[in-house]
């Protein structure tokens, strides 16, 4: 039975046992609603839930592990290498819904000339169907429509079975209401997980591919080498500096654009400008942040890049070769990030008490020198926490840099010159059909790795001194 | 001191040093003070009393224009300082604010070093010519806002690091740094416990010597204690000014009378 | 008081009494500080916002170009001894006929057009096609097939031009630039200007921008925009479908029930850095998890879409957060007071008055999400995927396509200036979708806006 129908299914039970829970509350307490502890409907979703929960986590794991177990069955029919398998078993599932969508008897189905015929459903096959994976797929057609059966009829007892258990209970002195709240509490606390579940998936994800890329690469040669070569015939060079220094450089020159444009502006709209430019400047400088990255990456592309080139290239100043450098990327993030900058200084800003700025003003001091001298030094370290925000943001901005940095990795002081990051290396190593277990893919985990962990500790960092801070004036 | 002074304390003046006619102030379309006029004695204490909202701070605020910083309010009539009208077009309230110099509600030291904090004014306008001057400006307004015995060792430590009396002291200390000719004290004890407001209400009595103070405060006690002149505020009016000891014992305004008696406020 | 006497002791020097009506050196050269500063806050926001119209001039500049499209107006002579020699009408049998035979009626056609003009060229016939789309036989052959009975009449077309005489026509491609190109030659538009005069090649509204599939890398006058917008659309509905009620049960949790501890405070700090960590990190994990892991297909908007879940899933917690923060405590006070449940008083009481935070905060993090395109680059929603419609509803969410933003990537990758108008002109469609989005939180913030 397809997942659809089973899932609508159990909905169908669940509903009955709302409108039989109901009923079977109010007969119980002679139609007197004073008599039972709850509301009726509350004994309706005492019995909709406890056929809901379980059997709808029963079908989600089912359906998450079936694959697994399938596979486990089936490989033994393959012949292969290791690293092969995992190939091969991708090619004997696509085999296998080739058949069901072909829909003929699958003992009757020859090898010879099945890729093509495949083809005409849509299912696309890397290589010919051998004679082994043909006998896999159906295996696993077999076993694939055997477990669809049992899960069919296991859900439908769980489902039977729970209804008929939690209507049985039902008496009117049942504290349903408190049941059914302690079950949703526990939805919500499961819904609150998922970020937990994010992280975790995130963490493991990354060490697991980062602990195999480590098993056939060096780790010493990862993290201390000079040149980043990879090439998939093997023999890559796989150093992280070059992509380090590419990413450290852009993201320098991107703040040094961002930070005075931000922390200026912020304090010219809060300090001087009228309400009415505030009113609109402000905005009209947010929708710099709502623009899309991939948008800022098109602008370096074909509009900033070669505007620079015009000026500091061959026919120009002759500095630049072509319009992807390091300050093409950096100019268009420091742009991106003016107005991250600002609405973040702005908030710490507007955060100093008033008290500070009349103290200041009431001494005669001039508005510039209130802010110089008092409002800037007091926000300091609020604004030190926005800084590193946006760097962190500009260590994990990926569009920009992959279409306005440049592909090649080196080690150049030379600002004019392409570049590349580690989020840009992140994206062409990973992009494609590509053989997962090759150090050239793996290493896109570690640089993911490597990624993630600075950009925690620098956000840790900077949301632990933006809340001291806060707290400081609060 | 004791109330008992109240009636011996010399009432003479000077010279007037503020003299406000017919000030009106407007936030936006409230009508904050209404037709407000006042001579200011050169080295006395004048005292603004009234209940809460009634205009004495916004008052104030506006002797040395301090609600310029404001964007809704909107001053009309004509305040002089020394004979100069200080809405006047030539006047730079950078210039007036020098002069006449303010302590605030709450004791709000900025977060800098105490020495920092009284050198503050001094440096913007240019009173030191050198680091030397500038220690001697720092000690002298730190002892005359008796704060230098407590305060000589910790000179770079912060000033938010000190008690609320203390730092309120060198709030005042600061306001004094830059030698002004009048000192405004907005509410300046009411965030301080009885013992810092008694020493600096003892620090006020001793200023008057060389500055004209005039102090908003919302306790009749203090007024009585610290001022010789003192103004009551009503709703936006100034509705009886004139020497405390009158004010406090023989009033001539019903609703002072009301006031001072506690009926109203 | 001990040194109350010292103070006393200090002689006092009397300031100088300098007239405040008039402005001394030090305070005009202060002043004059105070303007520069000013200046430069007022220049840096004033910079700020030139790039804003420098960035959205250079998208409606380059862009504007892909929302109209150069055609060819050819009377083409539909043969039945060369379509239907039987003359059947049998769409079966027509069907038999490839583009190469319809390739032969547009090259007579366009032939008999240049001689019946009295255009001068030394070109042959076979040569002259190359001003058309080499789509174009393919669209004529569409055409023929959805109406048989069109065999054996004379019909006028409007076919596509190739891309290089488009961008001719509007102003791209000039002789210069042809002169080392392999797909066209400037003697060609010398052509194409004799056709133009004569009213067979003009230019008019693209639509199939608006709502085609992407072309290959050779025909960038076909490609469009619509099937990537297909697919962005299934993934909002994903987005949609999850993160909000995720989002919004975490929420509460967090907010109204959590009790003060570890696990609580884990949540916290978790929630804060994951709205803060790289989305091409979240696009690794959709690639490990969904795909190396789960086998979910490959370039699906399914896996792009929950992959923009978890992106999406911290805004839209911070910002239910603290629309439910907003909501002041004394009407769960109320509802507990009249003896209704916690959870009672959340859902009927407190949840109703932060739905319009929650609507906003909600809309904001799908336009974030829809903008957002590295994540997709990892589990293969670029490259030539958004080629079909998808067949269905399920198809739409299982079967390979792209995304708007990644669609644009791709384009620009191509490094083909006509690729790049298809790019900028996708930034316009993409734009335009994040401002109505915009606009819709901005509404309903207005609309149902409430100060406690």
């Amino acid at each position: 039975m397809p997942l659809g129908w089973l899932f609508l299914l159990v909905l169908l039970i669940a509903a009955l046992g709302y409108a039989l829970g109901r009923r079977r509350a109010l007969a119980g307490a002679g139609g007197n609603l004073r008599a039972m502890h709850s509301l009726p409907g509350a004994y309706g979703w005492n019995v909709a839930m406890a056929v809901l929960i379980p059997s709808l986590i029963m079908l989600a794991l089912w359906t998450a592990l079936a694959p697994f177990v399938l596979d486990r069955m089936v490989a033994p029919l393959m012949a292969g290498q290791e690293g092969e398998i995992s190939l091969l078993m991708s090619d004997v599932r696509r085999v296998a819904d080739g058949l069901v969508r072909l829909g003929e008897d699958v003992s009757s189905v020859q090898a010879e000339g099945l890729r093509d015929r495949l083809a005409e459903v849509g299912v696309a096959v890397g290589q010919d169907v051998s004679d082994a994976t043909l006998a896999a797929a159906a295996r696993y057609d077999v076993l694939s429509a055997r477990s669809g059966w049992a899960l069919t009829v296991l859900v439908l007892a769980i489902a039977l079975g729970a209804a008929a258990w939690s209507l049985r209970r039902i008496t009117p002195g049942l504290r349903a209401r408190n049941e059914v709240e302690t079950a949703i509490q526990g939805l919500l606390i499961a819904a609150a997980l998922v970020a937990i579940a994010t992280t975790v998936g995130i963490v493991l994800a990354l060490i697991s591919n980062t602990i195999r890329f480590f098993q056939v690469y060096p780790a010493s040669d990862f993290f201390f080498g000079a040149t980043w070569s990879p090439s998939f015939g093997g023999g890559s060079e796989l150093g992280i500096l070059p992509l380090v220094w590419g990413t450290l450089y852009i993201s320098a020159i991107a703040l040094l654009v961002a930070v005075p444009l931000g922390l200026l502006s912020a304090v010219y709209l809060s300090e001087y400008a009228s309400k009415r430019v505030r009113a609109w400047a402000k905005p009209m400088l947010e929708v710099l942040a709502g623009i899309p990255s991939i948008v800022y990456g098109l602008f370096a592309l074909l509009t900033v890049g070669p505007a620079l080139l015009v000026v500091f290239g061959d026919g120009g100043l002759g500095w630049m070769q072509g319009g992807t450098a390091v300050i093409t990327a950096g100019l268009v993030m420091g742009i991106m990030l003016i107005p991250f900058v600002s609405s973040l200084s702005d908030d710490i800003i507007n955060a100093v008490p008033q008290a500070m700025r009349d103290g200041s003003l009431g001494l005669g001091a001039t508005p510039s020198e209130t802010i110089r001298q008092v409002v800037l030094p007091a926000a300091l370290p609020g604004i030190a926490g926005a800084v590193l925000l946006a760097a962190s943001r500009a260590i994990g901005e990926t569009m920009i840099v992959v279409l306005g940095a440049g592909a090649a990795a080196r080690l150049s002081l030379n600002p004019f010159e392409a570049m590349t990051t580690i989020t840009a290396k992140i994206v062409s190593q990973l992009t494609g059909d590509q053989d997962f277990t090759s150090p050239e893919a793996l290493v896109a985990f570690s640089l993911g790795m490597t990624l993630f962990v600075v950009t925690l500790c620098l956000n840790i960092l900077a949301l632990w001194i933006v809340r001291r801070y806060r707290e400081q004036y609060e | 001191m004791n109330d008992m002074r109240l009636f011996e304390r010399a009432a003479a003046v000077d010279g007037v040093k503020i003299r406000a006619q017919g000030v009106n102030v407007h936030y936006g379309a409230a009508h904050a003070l209404k037709d407000v006029s006042v001579d200011i004695g050169d080295r006395l204490v004048t005292a603004f009393i009234g209940p809460s909202g009634c205009g004495k701070s916004t008052f104030l605020r506006c002797l040395n224009r301090m609600n310029d910083t404001i964007p809704a309010a909107r001053v009309t009539g004509t305040i002089a300082l020394d004979g100069q009208d200080i809405y006047d077009r030539r006047v730079d309230p950078v210039q007036l604010r020098a002069k006449v110099g303010m302590v605030f509600q709450k004791p709000n030291p900025f977060p800098k070093s105490i020495y920092d904090n009284v050198a503050y004014g001094p440096k913007i306008h240019g009173l030191a010519k050198n680091r030397a001057e500038l220690d001697e400006i720092v000690e002298k307004a730190l002892r005359r806002a008796a704060l230098w015995t407590e305060a000589k060792d910790r000179l770079q430590s912060p000033g938010t690091g000190l008690s609320g009396g203390q730092q309120q002291r060198l709030c005042i200390a600061r306001a004094i740094a830059t030698e002004p000719e009048v000192l405004l004290m907005d509410e300046p004890c009411s965030a301080l416990d009885p013992i810092a407001t008694a020493q600096v209400e003892e620090l006020i009595d001793e200023l008057k010597q060389n500055y004209s103070v005039v102090i908003v405060t919302h306790s009749m006690q203090q007024a009585a204690r610290v001022s010789q002149r003192t103004a009551f505020f009503h709703l936006g009016n100034l509705v009886e000014y004139g020497e405390t000891g009158q004010i406090f014992t023989n009033p001539s305004d019903p609703r002072t009378e009301s006031y001072i008696s506690g009926r109203i406020g | 008081m001990t040194d109350l006497p010292a103070a006393g002791a200090i002689p006092v020097t009397p300031s100088p009494s300098r007239s405040i009506l008039e402005t001394d050196a030090r305070t005009r050269a202060r002043n004059r500080a105070e303007a520069r500063f000013r200046a430069y806050g007022l220049g840096a926001l004033l910079v700020g916002l030139i790039f804003l119209v420098l960035l959205l001039g250079s998208i409606l500049w380059n862009g504007m170009g892909a929302f109209t499209q150069t055609q060819v107006t050819l009377p083409i002579e539909l043969l039945e001894s060369e379509l239907d020699p039987e003359g059947t009408r049998d769409p079966a049998v027509i069907g038999e006929v490839s583009t190469f035979g319809y390739n032969d009626l547009i090259e007579a056609s366009l032939a008999r057009v240049v001689a019946d003009a009295g255009v001068q060229t030394e070109l042959d016939a076979g040569d002259l096609t190359d001003i058309l789309s080499s789509g174009a036989a393919a669209q004529l052959r569409e055409a023929v097939l959805a109406d048989p009975s069109l065999v054996g009449q004379t019909v006028t077309f409007d076919l596509l031009a190739a891309s290089r005489v488009d961008g001719y026509v509007k102003g791209r491609v000039t002789r210069e630039s042809l002169a080392d190109d392999r797909n066209l030659s400037p003697v060609h538009l010398d052509v194409v200007d004799q056709l133009r005069d004569a009213g067979f090649v003009s230019r008019g509204l693209n639509l199939d921008f608006i709502t085609g599939a992407d072309a290959s890398e050779k025909r960038p006058e076909e490609a469009g925009i619509g099937v990537a917008m297909i697919g962005s659309f299934y993934m909002m509905l994903v987005v949609l479908g999850l993160s909000l009620p995720l989002g919004v049960a975490a929420s509460i949790y967090l907010e109204e029930f959590a009790p003060k501890n570890r696990l609580t405070d884990l949540i916290e700090v978790n929630i804060a850095n994951l709205a803060a960590v790289p989305s091409i990190v979240y696009g690794i994990l959709g690639l490990a998890v969904f795909i190396q892991f789960a086998h979910l297909p490959q370039s699906a908007p399914l896996v792009g879409g929950l992959v923009l879940t978890l992106l999406t899933l911290p805004t839209i917690i911070i910002a239910t957060r603290a629309s439910l923060k907003a909501v002041p405590p004394s009407i769960r006070d109320a509802a507990l007071g009249v003896g209704a449940s916690k959870m009672q008083a959340v859902f009927h009481h407190v949840l109703p008055l932060a739905v319009p935070g929650i609507m906003t905060g909600t809309i904001i993090g799908m336009a974030h999400a829809l903008g957002e395109t590295a994540p997709l680059l990892l589990i293969g929603m670029v490259g030539f995927v958004a080629s079909n419609y998808p067949g269905g509803v399920v198809e739409g969410f299982t079967s390979p396509n792209s995304a708007m933003p990644a669609q644009i990537y791709e384009w620009a990758k191509r490094a083909d200036p006509a690729f790049y108008e298809r790019a900028w002109g996708g930034i316009i469609v993409l734009l335009v979708f994040l401002l109505l989005m915009n606009l819709a939180a901005v509404l309903v913030r207005r609309r149902f806006e409430r100060r406690w």
